[in-house]
């Protein structure tokens, strides 16, 4: 019994640990932790054919098409602590403690007679003895379970799968359609500028300068744009930046030359 | 603590497996109704967009009529077996199923609803065209795929083969002689109810809900349903409801795990039937769900859960009666009054109809509590005819729902129906006759069904419940009479409803459960005959 | 060995996982603890078929597994969907429905 009293606790902390952590990856670790602890007892108890079925189809299939779910659906979103219904997870909880205290007081006692143990049951293998069951007795539930899994097949498909209504767009019909709109709207029909053409470096929020001198909108990414994190690209606010930054460290820093207030070349004291 | 030795995994010269003996002449019904479901998979596979739909019906209807006409052959050519209860038929493919008389008269009726329900789901008259489900519920509501998928004519021809296994599901669930095939029938009759719930093609934020609730809880329930088994076989160390009930009747000892068991086996059925306090699903869930499926669900799910629930508690737990029975006195009174109440304060047609379904399952839990045997009335008999009254009713009135419309989809609230008598009165005077028979009124199939299994319940002395049955039909039967009265007399609010136009596939649902209703009420010897003699369970 | 202690142990992940599918918010999780309470029950079915020396308790916990494989499918299938239309899996933001 030592292995049972070593993996309970940890099964326990698990399970609580599911049911409390406020991240939704964290609840699905937990119960893998507790998956895989049950797999041992599994083990324990002469089940060796569910102790593996436990930790690949539990464990491996479902907790992983959980995780997948979850990196869908968002990791980082935590539970909402409020409450909707007032009082409700009080009563929750309390209601849940008294049907765990019942159950575990009054049914784990409860159980009479000897512990017949499976030595027998498993003498032509454990396998072999589940295949006996399985292919007699429960022969109607287990085809029965080939709805089940049909079933799952099909509601993913309907609910998760969308079909393509329309031919899939080739390079060419692309190209064809920019020209049109260049025909008709005078839209440009090459790339975007790059960020950073000419600029003093060639960072995604630094836009392009255009030979004039100002900065090209179109060169930086329109997320950056609304995120208003776009820096100024023309050299002379880097400059001006730099020579406060410079005046204002003091007489030993001073000695440096001050580089010149005239954009002469092209790679700043960053670059330095 | 002994290792699991390597002698246990490979094992000497093992003995050889024997092979099945299944009798597939006796359970071809349900065969024949996954078959159509599996068929139903490849039509979907197979078959070129332009005659998908039509396809899927056929496949649909053919195999539903097909398995009630073997349902039929089989009923009839069932065994008398006289035991201390007179029964018909027995356990076969291995034990797995018992193919009895309750059984064999469940399926019938589940078939009907079934052939009732595509013919619901094949309607496509009544929204310009397009089935009641959405054309792709992988896009988001109201986006422009949607509308896209939409203008295509695409549609989700998936149902049929989905409702097939729901309705194979319940054959499954109401004929399982072993608990964990039990478990398994439930599973494989929800999976395909909570995906269609979510299917609606109007109001779909609404539905997609639903089938989360749906979901949620329905999984919640069967996992103490599935508990409860846990318990149950530590109890008696066997699935199969014969040895429970050995097991029972010879107080083995450890009653504790028995009680645990018993009361978590419960509380999952309860759920399923929606008995109070295990109801809060069924108002959202029948709002939500597309109607043509909430009508499938309403009477389906209630037929196959209820005939479970009796064969577990009378077959297994028969020895046991005094201990189950107190449970199900009180949750039958909470759930008669309950569900009478609270429809009062309905102003959604929709769930005025989920709170009587719930009130419903308190007047069967009522015929749950009535005689096991005897020459009169026994609970089986009762309840059997009283899901058949029921589901038909119930079915028809939501057909009706589907009809009544406004622009944005179907109308349900009660007030926007003031009216309908002038509107159409053919349809009103049938959801009038629906009402009629939820209240009990006689001459309908719902008085035939109340006198039944209060009469039965009578027998069996358990007459506080009859009395409290009748003050919760009188409560409703106000409730009702409000809704008859706003039909034909009150003033209708703008320009009143509209009714849209059907195919003849909804005239024909509005029309037999209509004829049903009216000859169950009228003529119930045929019906009630056959139901008492299919006899009690055999285990 | 003795039984008590599995079926102890058993019983408390049950409850555990009930108070989480009550208390719990976000559906996923939800989903997760009604999860830890089917391997709750398989925790049972296995020890009771070795107090009881039949196989039928591990046939049970496998046809759970299958039965639970399925349910994931279904269940992360209409979460997913609702995702998609609402980006939270909150159970309360689902709320058009009375509650």
């Amino acid at each position: 019994m030592t292995a049972f009293w070593l993996l309970a606790p940890i099964m326990v902390v698990a399970a609580l640990g599911v049911v409390l952590s406020r991240k939704a990856v964290h609840s699905a670790l937990c119960l893998a932790v507790v998956m895989i602890s049950l797999a041992m007892m599994y083990a324990m108890q002469d089940a060796p054919f569910l102790f593996a079925v436990q930790i690949i189809v539990y464990t491996g299939a479902i907790m992983m098409l959980f995780l997948f779910v979850l990196m869908l659906v968002g990791v980082d979103k935590t539970d909402s602590l409020v409450e909707t219904i007032k009082g409700q997870r009080l009563v929750a909880i309390v209601l849940g403690l008294l049907f765990g205290g019942v159950l575990v007081t009054v049914v784990a006692q409860a159980f009479v007679g000897p512990v017949v143990g499976l030595g027998e049951a498993n003498a032509d293998g454990n396998v072999h003895g589940l295949a006996k069951l399985l292919f007699n007795r429960y022969v109607f539930a287990f085809e029965a379970t080939s709805a089940l899994l049909i079933t799952a097949v099909l509601g993913a498909m309907v609910l998760a799968h969308r079909e393509r209504l329309e031919p899939r767009r080739t390079q060419r019909d692309l190209a064809l359609e920019r020209m049109q709109r260049y025909a008709e709207h005078g839209e440009h029909p090459g790339n975007l500028p790059t960020p950073g053409v000419y600029a003093r470096h060639n960072a995604v929020d630094v836009p392009a300068l255009l030979p004039d001198g100002s900065t090209s909108e179109i060169s930086t990414s329109k997320t950056l744009r609304d995120r208003g994190v776009v820096r100024d690209g023309a050299f002379a606010g880097d400059v001006s930046v730099t020579m406060r930054r410079l005046e204002a460290d003091g007489p030993e820093r001073g000695r440096v030359e001050p580089p010149p207030s005239t954009p002469a070349r092209h790679d700043g004291e960053e670059d330095l | 603590m002994s290792a699991v030795s390597v002698q246990a995994i490979v094992g000497a010269a093992p003995s050889p497996i024997e092979a099945p003996d299944v009798d597939y002449a006796t359970i071809s019904p349900l065969l024949i109704i996954l078959g159509a479901a599996v068929l139903g998979v490849l039509v979907e596979a197979f078959v070129p967009r332009a005659y998908r739909f039509v396809t899927q019906i056929a496949v649909a209807v053919v195999g539903v009529v097909a398995a009630f006409v073997a349902t039929v052959v089989v009923g009839a050519g069932l065994d008398t077996v006289d035991g201390e209860v007179t029964g018909r038929g027995g356990p076969t493919a291995m034990g797995s199923l018992s193919v009895d008389g309750p059984a064999v008269v469940t399926w019938a009726m589940l078939l009907f609803f079934g052939l009732l329900g595509v013919l619901l789901f094949a309607e496509r008259r009544l929204d310009g065209g397009l089935s009641a489900f959405t054309s792709q519920a992988s896009t988001p509501p109201g986006s422009a795929d949607e509308r896209h998928a939409t203008r295509l004519r695409i549609e989700h021809s998936e149902v049929f083969p989905l409702a097939m296994f729901a309705l194979g599901g319940m054959m499954f669930f109401a004929s399982a002689n072993d608990l964990l095939g039990m478990f398994v029938a439930l599973e494989v009759l929800s999976l395909p109810l909570y995906l269609m719930c979510g299917l609606a093609r109007r109001r779909r934020l609404l539905s997609q809900e639903a089938a989360m609730k749906y979901f949620l809880l329905g999984a919640f329930s069967s996992a103490f349903f599935l508990y409860g088994i846990a318990m149950v076989y530590g109890y008696a160390g066997s699935f199969g409801l014969a040895e429970i009930s050995t097991a029972v009747s010879s107080q083995i000892g450890g009653q504790n795990l028995l009680l645990a068991g018993m009361a978590l086996i419960l509380v999952g059925l309860l759920f399923k039937v929606a008995a109070v306090p295990f109801h809060a699903w069924t108002p959202d869930v029948y709002q939500g769900a597309p109607t043509p499926v909430t009508a499938f669900m309403a009477a389906g799910t209630k037929a196959a859960a209820f005939v479970a629930m009796l064969r577990i508690f009378f077959v297994a737990f028969g020895g046991a009666r005094w201990d189950w029975a107190p449970a199900v006195w009180a949750i039958a009174i909470i759930t008669m009054l309950f569900g009478a109440i609270a429809s009062i304060a309905q102003t959604d047609v929709k769930r005025m109809l989920a709170y009587s379904s719930i009130a419903h399952a308190g007047f069967l839990l009522v015929g749950m509590a009535g005689l096991t045997s005897g020459d009169g009335v026994t609970s089986v008999s009762a309840v059997l005819f009283y899901l058949v009254a029921y589901g038909a009713a119930a079915i028809g009135a939501f057909a009706v729902v589907t009809l009544v419309r406004d622009a944005g989809g179907e109308t349900t609230h009660l007030g926007r129906w003031a009216g309908l008598g002038k509107e159409s009165p053919v349809l009103a005077v049938a959801f009038t006759i629906f009402l009629l028979s939820f209240a009990g009124i006689p001459l309908t199939g719902g008085f035939i069904s109340k006198w039944s299994v209060f009469a039965a319940a009578w027998d069996g002395g358990a007459w506080p419940l009859v009395v409290v049955g009748v003050v919760a039909s009188a409560l409703a039967l106000f409730f009702y009479i409000r809704v008859v009265v706003l039909l034909f007399f009150a003033p209708p609010q703008g320009d009143g409803p509209t009714v849209a136009v059907p195919s003849p596939l909804t005239w024909s649902v509005v029309a037999i459960t209509v004829a049903v209703t009216i000859v169950l009420g009228v003529l119930p010897g045929p019906l009630l005959d056959l139901v008492q003699q299919a006899g009690a369970f055999v285990r | 060995m003795t039984v008590e202690p599995f079926i102890g142990l058993s019983a408390l992940l049950f409850a555990i996982g009930a108070i989480g599918v009550l208390v719990r918010r976000n559906a996923i999780v939800v989903f997760m603890c009604v999860e830890l309470m089917l391997n709750a029950c398989n925790l049972s079915f296995v020890t009771f078929a070795r107090a009881h020396g039949n196989l039928d308790g591990q046939v049970a916990a496998f046809f759970v597994m299958v039965v639970a494989a399925a349910e994931v499918v279904v269940g992360l299938a209409i979460i997913v969907s609702i995702f998609r239309t609402r980006r939270s899996a909150s159970v309360d933001d689902a709320s058009l429905l009375k509650l």
